[in-house]
């Protein structure tokens, strides 16, 4: 897994790093710390500095370090390690003494992308291959960021691979996930394992449906979804929503942890949830939200 | 033994149920037995007698019994003793209230999926069926683990009946299970959930008379709660409070009044409920 994380100096992306970096002790996925810097911002803060000497640069250090932390030394995957010379056989017969450098087993790069924040962070999630972005947002200011108040909603609808917007305020005891087609990506389903292991929180599964019932073919989805938590020990509850009570049911569930929307192509949930009520459960719910696509 | 009769439909809310009746087997004694109902089509009347109408059903039946087949090969696994389903043409609650009286069976299971709307959960209590089965009912709607189980008594519950019936059904098996007084609440009042008074067989008239009651029948039968509390609160607070029990049981009149709080506290619960008919 590639998870792309967009940051900022803002505590909430501190909270952020520490999500991701427990996600990455499970997974070993491979991470990005991305600062992000616009041109405005980085001219306001003394541009004789440039992005080397920027505030931004020195959080991207302690968020690294932050990271790190959640690592025993010797368990870590992400530290480069030398073994110190050792006597190699270069060719057949022969042998030299070459100093011998593990690299990590898996990757954490720290960069910073100065411009429109939105674009950049795509524009590198394109490059990396990203399958996962992640970003924190201030809660008490309708979930914005510094500088680019709009980013978590922009990244959450433009963004072709899952994005997961932490909200900092809450604790996560229930991931609630609305499907209401039958192509769920095992990539998905393991992302949801993981978090559900994460943050040993209750599992809903959500069936959407146009009418009294669910389709069959996402009857038959949600059955082999069930078998396949019931196989990793988790217990997800099902439960259906019609479509027509889905605002209701979003606003009466305020309480959970995170909440999970299948948006693919054929997801229904593309049009009944259009931007403007995508952007509303980003910075409305006190939940963090999860796209999956 | 308690003969179990768990009815399939070739759907989601059918395979949890029999799964949850398969795990529910190793803690209870329970012989299972399944069966389906197809219903012909609205339009047409059955055609003729004998043959024609044999072949006819055999008709109806052949794809039915083929996915009815696969949910139930795909819990023999855990579920060894599961044997082939019954499979009849017929009107769907006139066969299974037949079935109930003639196999003398002490328990119905069916699935139904956890609804937000309430109204799918409240339009099934109303079946003809539930007012003339002889046996409880236990409405399955998530696959959760039997590790608490949750008595609920209001103010119109008969803990005898209660008791009996769930005790009948629970054998020798040594369950444990908690026991709470409910007490509905309108919303925007205050609610509470507490342990309930530990003296509650004292004569000083400072307890729950209706606990106390409860009590005493309790102790007839030699069981014992592991906890009593009195929960006062609206319906989803309830409910909310059941979430972590694998299985809900209370005593309900056959004919409950449409907007019977208990009747939202049960179409809320995610588990599983198991109706004692009062």
């Amino acid at each position: 897994m590639r998870i792309l994380v967009g940051i900022d100096q803002n505590p909430y992306s501190a909270h952020t790093v520490n999500e991701v970096a427990r996600l990455a002790a499970n997974t070993w996925a491979n991470v990005t710390l991305l600062g992000l810097q616009t041109k405005a911002s980085l001219s306001e803060e003394g541009s004789s500095a440039g992005a080397v000497n920027h505030p931004l640069s020195k959080a991207l250090r302690e968020y690294r370090e932050l990271f790190l932390g959640h690592f025993k030394d010797h368990e870590c995957p992400y530290v480069q390690r030398e073994y110190g010379y050792k006597l190699i056989e270069v060719k057949k017969g022969l042998w030299e003494e070459l100093y011998v450098a593990k690299s990590a087993r898996k990757d954490l790069k720290s960069r910073i992308r100065v411009g429109n924040p939105v674009k950049e962070l795509l524009a590198e999630a394109q490059e990396e291959e990203s399958d996962l972005i992640v970003l924190g947002c201030d809660q008490k200011n309708d979930c914005t960021w510094e500088h680019f108040s709009t980013l978590p909603q922009k990244i959450a609808n433009d963004a072709p691979c899952s994005v997961l917007v932490v909200k900092e305020e809450n604790k996560v005891d229930k991931i609630v996930c609305c499907l209401d087609h039958d192509r769920v990506s095992q990539r998905s389903l393991e992302m949801i394992n993981q978090l559900v292991t994460l943050h040993q929180a209750k599992l809903v599964i959500i069936g959407l449906t146009e009418g009294d019932e669910l389709k069959a073919e996402v009857e038959n989805k949600m059955d082999a979804i069930l078998r396949y938590y019931a196989a990793r020990d988790l217990e997800p509850w099902i439960e259906i929503v019609q479509l027509s009570s889905l605002d209701a049911f979003i606003a009466q569930e305020a309480k959970w942890g995170l909440m999970a929307l299948w948006m693919g192509k054929k997801s229904i949930l593309e049009k009944v949830l259009p931007r403007k009520k995508v952007d509303k459960l980003i910075k409305g719910s006190d939940s963090s939200v999860l796209i999956l696509r | 033994m308690i003969k179990t009769l768990v009815f399939l439909n070739a759907d989601l809310a059918s395979s949890i149920a029999l799964r949850y009746a398969c795990q529910m087997a190793k803690t209870f004694e329970m012989d299972i037995k399944s069966m389906h109902v197809e219903e012909a089509d609205a339009e047409g009347n059955p055609p003729g007698t004998g043959w024609v109408r044999r072949t006819w059903e055999k008709g109806l039946l052949g794809t039915a019994e083929t996915e009815i087949s696969r949910l139930i090969n795909a819990e023999r696994t855990s579920c060894p003793t599961l044997g082939s389903p019954k499979m009849v043409v017929g009107d769907r609650e006139a066969e299974i209230l037949r079935e109930l009286e003639e196999g003398s069976y002490q328990l119905l299971v069916e699935g139904i999926l956890l609804s937000f709307d309430a109204s799918s959960f409240e339009n099934r209590l109303r079946s003809k069926l539930y007012k003339k089965m002889p046996c409880p009912l236990l409405l399955v709607k998530n696959l959760v683990g039997l590790s608490k189980i949750a008595l609920l008594l209001e103010d119109y519950t008969d803990p005898r009946i209660l008791f009996s019936t769930f005790f009948e059904l629970a054998g020798s098996s040594t369950l444990h299970f908690d026991m709470f007084r409910v007490i509905h609440q309108k919303p925007g009042r205050l609610s509470f959930k507490k342990k309930a008074p530990e003296s509650s067989n004292s004569a000083l008239g400072r307890t729950d008379e209706f606990l106390a009651k409860a009590n005493n029948v309790l102790e007839e039968t030699g069981r014992h709660p592991l906890t009593v509390k009195t929960v006062r609160d609206t319906p989803a607070g309830i409910a909310e409070t059941l979430q972590d029990y694998g299985l809900v049981v209370t005593g309900i009149p056959r004919q409950m009044a449409k907007n019977s709080p208990m009747l939202e506290v049960l179409s809320r619960v995610p588990s599983a409920v198991l109706l004692c008919w009062q």
